[in-house]
């Protein structure tokens, strides 16, 4: 049953990438823990986040903070960084989609659309723990977060969109058509929320680089976070493939059964 | 379906519509010649809508080619479509303009010289001409359908294509439109999607069966008698189909 | 028989844009359930400041308020403009023509836009008359118009690009909120900053150039793509 459209390659499962998926869930296992070991116990708190201005936020005065919070960015910003990948290889096979009509490149989609989803909620729960112990609030409607906020909800819509269209083709190429919008309205939306900042928020900034050691911590639990989204995606690529290969062979087998006679003629 | 006198109006060739590893049309190819009346009979999801679909430019093909007055749909749409007439069994009106409102909008999307003196000419050709400052949404179902064949020949199309066109109309109505099809045949070639055998039958030149997208049947329809045609439907198709 | 020229896109675009218009102006029905939910936005508004006490710090929040209405408005609108498309799926009709798909877009977004400029010109200064007790806006104020402007014209373009879509799934009116909001957000970002810095005058003004100049980026670029996507929009 193996699909190769006119040549062209389509993604399959069983090749190279599903041999390496084990051993990325390995890399993942390690690099995440050793990061978050060496987030805790060797890596230097840092000064955090500093405010432009010292700031009431939440009934305490913020100008800037050490804090044990800082640890969060450790983990904060790499599964953003795997979101936003995840998303823009769901905008990749979209338009591959599009152009090609392959269900294939619409199951890669949705798949990288649900990793996304995984990874994005990963980077609002990190942001949340953030946003409350560093700031002492548990929302503020910063670029950054409004930004996730706003990546998050069409994410979802995505994955409602696709489970409110019956027709499959038509499902690929609306849930297609979403997908490229998100890739192009959220960069938007985060340079926009940031060039027009809301009046009643202070401007984050981060001061300076990263420390050596912190990059190599960020590093790693980074590598590790893309190998985690890697071996994600695999597994969940390779269930959507066997069960639509399932339904194909429910269906051939229906449609024998409802069988008269045998082709005529 | 073999036919050898010169031009073709409508040619199929190797057409498949296919999702996935769901081929709703599997493989078809036919010539029809000019004038002919193909009807294509097929239970509920032999594809035989999606390959009107493909044939009327609103659907792309998998793989495969149409050629409409030997224009290739993929390649010039517009020019095919210039061509193209289709009624369905949804009426494709707007129900808040009136018959001639509606033709006379459909006559400008098709650049028709002066759509207001075609309109008239067609909403008199269905026998609507009285009614046509009224609105559709006070038709009843055959005037409708009435006023969807005047709206489908705005553009004096040479093919027509019909998807169920019978869906919903009584007896009487199915009688008028009948003769309807009848009168404004001339040299035109039609192509019909139907389950009705009888309805089907009566007009067809030639006859295709599809069953799970492909074709299980086809060739003129003088040979073949109703009787023997419809228990080789039935033995094609399987059972619980008229 | 004798196939006549391809017909001009023009023709057509004008033809689709006056049986928009003609259909409306017969039924009224888009341009009254719009106005009334805007009326009743206004009224829910009310009740929701009627224990504020009057103060120049409620212009602050008036901006937002008054795109919240125009959001849930031009939903409602948006909604149904496409919905009698696919009543006796008319759309295929257009489909059949040999018309170019983006005369469809560019015809529908223009109706839209008229649609909502209409009701937004009875229904902003409605919402100032009510809201004249609680608070006075600055001399600038008239200035709102060029964000209203720069905002509806992206409502109507992203918006009838979704709504397309959304017409063709189950819950469509949901669906339609679902997609619609997230995405318009940045224009919203843009518009609510321009309109309470022209309703704040003064110094708050310095933040008006650059929030209409990203809003007309943001209806720029949306309205490219999604004139770009409609074609696969209307094959699907």
């Amino acid at each position: 049953m193996r699909d190769k459209e006119e040549g062209k390659r389509v993604p399959e499962i069983g090749g190279w990438p599903d041999r390496l998926a084990p051993i990325a869930v390995i890399i993942a296992a390690v690099l995440t823990t050793a990061g978050f070991l060496d987030a805790f116990f060797l890596v230097p708190p840092v000064p955090g986040a500093s405010v432009s201005e010292p700031a009431s936020i939440g009934g305490v005065l913020i100008q800037n903070k050490l804090l044990i919070s800082q640890k969060i960015f450790f983990f904060h910003m790499p599964v953003a960084m795997v979101s936003f990948c995840a998303l823009a290889f769901a905008g990749y096979y979209s338009i591959r989609f599009l152009m090609s009509r392959n269900e294939r490149f619409d199951a890669c989609a949705k798949v990288a659309m649900e990793i996304a989803l995984v990874f994005v909620l990963m980077t609002m729960a990190t942001g949340e723990m953030w946003t409350r112990f560093e700031w002492g609030v548990w929302w503020t409607w910063d670029p950054r977060l409004t930004t996730y906020l706003i990546l998050m909800l069409i994410v979802i819509a995505y994955m409602v969109l696709r489970s409110m269209v019956d027709d499959a083709e038509r499902r690929g190429v609306f849930s297609a058509v979403l997908a490229i919008i998100a890739v192009v309205d959220v960069p938007i939306c985060l340079m926009i929320t940031r060039l027009i900042p809301s009046s009643v928020h202070p401007v984050v900034v981060r001061e300076g680089g990263m420390s050596p050691e912190m990059g190599i911590c960020v590093g790693m639990i980074m590598v590790g976070m893309l190998a985690l989204g890697f071996a994600l995606y695999r597994a969940r690529f390779r269930q959507v493939l066997l069960s639509q290969r399932a339904e194909a062979i429910k269906e051939k087998m229906d449609e024998g059964s409802s069988l008269g006679s045998e082709v005529m003629k | 379906m073999e036919s050898v006198d010169g031009a073709h109006a409508i040619v199929a060739d190797g057409l498949t519509k296919r999702f996935g590893l769901r081929k709703a049309v599997d493989d078809i190819s036919f010539k029809l010649p000019q004038g002919s009346f193909l009807v294509i009979f097929g239970p509920n999801g032999a594809g035989k809508s999606t390959l009107l679909r493909m044939l009327a430019t609103l659907s792309r093909p998998t793989s495969g080619s149409v050629l409409l007055d030997g224009i290739n749909v993929k390649e010039d749409p517009a020019a095919a479509r210039m061509r193209l007439g289709m009624i369905s069994h949804d009426h494709m009106l707007y129900p808040d303009l009136t018959a001639e409102e509606n033709i006379i909008f459909f006559g400008e999307l098709y650049g028709v010289a002066d759509p207001k003196a075609r309109a008239l000419e067609l909403l008199d050709a269905v026998g609507l001409k009285h009614r046509r400052k009224d609105r559709v949404r006070t038709f009843s179902r055959g005037m409708v359908q009435r006023t969807a064949i005047a709206r489908a020949l705005v553009n004096d199309p040479d093919i027509v294509l019909l998807d169920e066109p019978y869906a919903g109309l009584d007896p009487n109505a199915v009688a008028v439109f009948d003769s309807l099809i009848e009168s404004i045949r001339q040299s035109r070639t039609f192509c019909m999607v139907s389950h009705d055998l009888d309805k089907g039958l009566g007009l067809a030149s030639h006859v295709m069966v599809m069953r799970s997208g492909r074709e299980v049947y086809s060739g003129l329809r003088d040979d073949v008698d109703e009787a023997s045609f419809s228990a080789l439907y039935k033995s094609t198709v399987g059972q619980g189909v008229a | 028989m004798s196939v006549p020229n391809k017909p001009s896109g023009m023709r057509q675009f004008a033809a689709l844009l006056s049986k928009d218009l003609r259909r409306e102006l017969r039924t009224k029905e888009m341009l009254i359930s719009m106005f009334v939910y805007a009326v009743l936005v206004i009224v829910v508004f009310g009740v929701a400041l009627s224990f504020a006490r009057p103060s120049d710090d409620l212009i602050q929040v008036s901006g937002g308020l008054l795109w919240a209405m125009i959001l849930f408005t031009s939903l409602l609108g948006l909604n149904r403009s496409m919905s009698q498309e696919m009543e006796g799926r008319c759309i295929e009709g257009l489909l059949l023509a040999p018309m170019d798909r983006g005369v469809i877009f560019l015809a529908k977004v223009t109706s839209n836009l008229m649609f909502l400029a209409v009701v937004e010109l009875i229904a902003v200064p409605l919402f100032w008359v009510f809201f004249s007790s609680f608070a006075h806006p600055a001399d600038t104020a008239w200035l709102i118009a060029v964000p209203l402007i720069a905002g509806s014209i992206g409502i109507a373009g992203i918006g009838t690009m979704l709504s397309s879509m959304t017409v063709n799934t189950r819950g469509k009116d949901v669906m339609l909120a679902l997609l619609f909001i997230p995405v318009i957000y940045p224009l919203l970002h843009c518009c609510v900053s321009a309109t309470t810095s022209a309703l704040l005058g003064g110094v708050a003004m310095d933040a008006f150039t650059m929030s209409v100049a990203l809003a007309v980026g943001f209806d720029i670029i949306m309205i490219l793509i999604s004139w770009l996507l409609y074609q696969f929009i209307l094959d699907a």
